[in-house]
């Protein structure tokens, strides 16, 4: 017995060494080589985020993708609904003229994000059907949906921490990200 | 009159193994237990933290009312500490460094002026010595002829949110003393154990392009690609044998729920009504629980895999968006109050699908993401309450709550 007392808590140990110096490769920024110091992970930043102006009169890739994603307003919703209220019904047109023509060249990725009551799938997948909605509503718009992606954080990306109404509201929404 | 008595009899015996049930126990009805410590090596800081490790992990056994005095007496003494001598049982113990580094323990338990226990442990390591504590309280509990508590000496597994989509995916014992980064940087989530042997792990990626399910052997560090899907990409359970894995997808933008083969790397859909159906769980008998909206509002739902039926399994509460499932029974949350300008709470319940019987588990806070330990004995949780984010033990036949605070960040999903 106490071998085997002592083995399976030698594996435990060969477990947690054996991870200490083998984090798995971390691909997003350069904050994660901080974060994993003890690891030696090679950290690459992905290109869009890298590049640097070598002119001021020639707009990088990025530059354009930041400036036209200013241009594609965030869809807010009510609380625990997914349909399109009458306050943001008059974005959706507005940001698929974008899609159409000046970010005509770049995907559009719909991201789905919920107040704080919930991490769980479920609150996920809320979120999802506010991207859904918004999907939808920009199609029947002329935009092209085999361009778009969806996806949902639920509330694991707040624009706003404080436990106010206002923030909770601030936090159920849609935003347009551009890809390259 | 036999006949009544014996289905009294028969009734009382249903009820005794039935979990939902609440077990009240009375703490001076338990054995005592005091603890004596006969360190000669190690500080006097680090000798005070293993002796209230251990004392925790023995109040968590609960079995035992324990005394939390700390004694000092020579490990070979004869008798016990004078103030321990009404004491049912009492636990001594000597921690010990050899000239490598590693660890260990001797410990043997007294009762009635007897020896009735005696083990030795050892690790190569003195930052995992909550492990060893973990497993003497384990041993004891074995000793005295109690159900097992294998999660225990397991290891939990959580993705805990640094900043707005930043995490981290953690390794931990069951206290949240141990603590090892597995996953740094980056937006992952909802980590799960690939196996019994907590050898390998699945979690959801969201720095793809799409939401991509990625896989991690713990003992070589390498990773791999399982799948992606559009909107949504979630393992939420895997079967006992590690072979099939209930995935939460959403090609079309609709997620429903699918079995995925390991070794084949076919998924099946299971589930196709056109709102949420989302948190499959494996239950007995090839039944599946899910949480769906389809009558209008989040509840868990029962699946026969094999005939396709549904059937509504929770007829209680009108917001119940998350479960975990062992055997027959399941645990779920339930939005308890639905205040748009303050603080809700949200409650975990038990229930089992062969009884009508609901039993309350937690009183207040946001409570979330309860999960069965592997021998059903025990319930893990994430409680969120004024501002704090905490890690809690449930021991459902003995009806007591834990709790084990985070340091910093936020907890998003757990394993164990």
């Amino acid at each position: 017995m106490k071998n085997i007392v002592m083995s399976s808590v030698v594996a435990a140990v060969l477990l947690f060494s054996g991870c200490s110096d083998k984090d798995p490769k971390v691909e997003d920024n350069s904050g994660a080589a901080q974060a994993v110091a003890a690891a030696p992970v090679a950290t690459s930043v992905p290109s869009s985020r890298s590049e640097s102006v070598s002119s001021a009169a020639v707009e990088s890739e990025s530059e354009m993708i930041a400036r036209l994603q200013k241009e594609l307003a965030t869809i807010n919703f009510d609380f625990d609904k997914f349909n399109i209220n009458a306050a943001n019904q008059p974005k959706v047109p507005a940001n698929a003229e974008v899609l159409k023509t000046k970010a005509s060249k770049f995907s559009t990725k719909l991201e789905g994000n919920c107040d704080e009551w919930g991490s769980d799938e479920y609150n996920i997948a809320l979120g999802l059907k506010r991207a859904n909605e918004v999907k939808k509503a920009l199609s029947a718009e002329g935009v092209n949906a085999d361009k778009i992606t969806m996806v949902s954080y639920g509330e694991s990306n707040p624009v706003c921490t404080e436990k106010t109404k206002e923030c909770w509201a601030q936090n159920r929404r849609v935003d347009f990200k551009l890809l390259p | 009159m036999k006949i009544f008595l014996s289905l009294l009899f028969a009734v009382s015996l249903l009820l005794s193994s039935d979990a939902t049930i609440e077990v009240v126990k009375k703490v001076d009805s338990l054995p005592s237990l005091a603890v004596e410590d006969s360190s000669a090596t190690y500080d006097d800081t680090f000798k005070v933290k293993f002796f209230k490790t251990l004392v925790s992990d023995l109040n968590v056994l609960s079995i035992f009312n324990v005394d939390k005095n700390y004694r000092l007496i020579n490990y070979d003494a004869s008798s016990v500490a004078v103030e321990n001598k009404d004491m049912n049982y009492v636990l001594r113990y000597r921690l010990l460094k050899d000239a490598s580094g590693a660890f260990g323990v001797e410990m043997k338990v007294i009762s009635k002026n007897s020896v009735v226990l005696t083990k030795e442990y050892k690790v190569n390591n003195t930052k995992i010595f909550m492990f060893v504590a973990h497993s003497m309280a384990y041993d004891i509990n074995s000793f005295m002829g109690e159900a097992p508590v294998e999660w225990m000496k397991r290891r939990v597994i959580f993705s805990k949110m640094t900043s707005p989509q930043k995490s981290q995916i953690v390794i931990s014992d069951y206290t949240l003393s141990y603590q090892h980064t597995i996953v740094a940087g980056g937006f992952n989530v909802f980590p799960k154990w690939a196996n019994k042997e907590q050898s390998a792990f699945y979690y959801t990626s969201f720095d793809e392009q799409k939401p991509t399910l990625k896989y991690i052997d713990i003992s070589t560090g390498k990773s791999k690609v399982i799948k992606s899907s559009d909107g949504m990409m979630i393992c939420s359970d895997v079967n006992d044998d590690g072979s099939k894995l209930l995935l939460t997808m959403a090609p079309t933008g609709q997620p429903d729920v699918f079995l995925y083969d390991v070794k084949s790397k076919n998924a099946k859909k299971l589930t196709d009504y056109g709102g949420i159906d989302v948190n499959g769980q494996f239950m007995d008998n090839g039944n599946i629980a899910f949480v769906s909206d389809r009558l209008g509002y989040p509840n868990i739902f029962k699946l026969n895999s094999n005939s396709g039926a549904v059937e509504q399994a929770v007829h209680y509460g009108k917001n119940n968006s998350a479960c975990s499932t062992y055997k027959n029974y399941i645990v779920y949350k339930a939005r308890e109050t639905s205040e748009l300008f303050s603080n809700n709470t949200f409650n975990l319940h038990l229930i089992s699908t062969e009884t009508d019987f609901i039993r309350r588990l937690t009183a207040v806070g946001v409570n979330e993401f309860p999960k069965f330990s592997i021998d059903g004995d025990a319930i893990i949780f994430i409680k969120n309450y004024q501002g704090q984010s905490s890690i809690g033990i449930i021991r459902i036949n003995h009806n007591k709550n834990f709790l084990f605070p985070l340091e910093s960040g936020k907890v998003q999903s757990i394993d164990w």
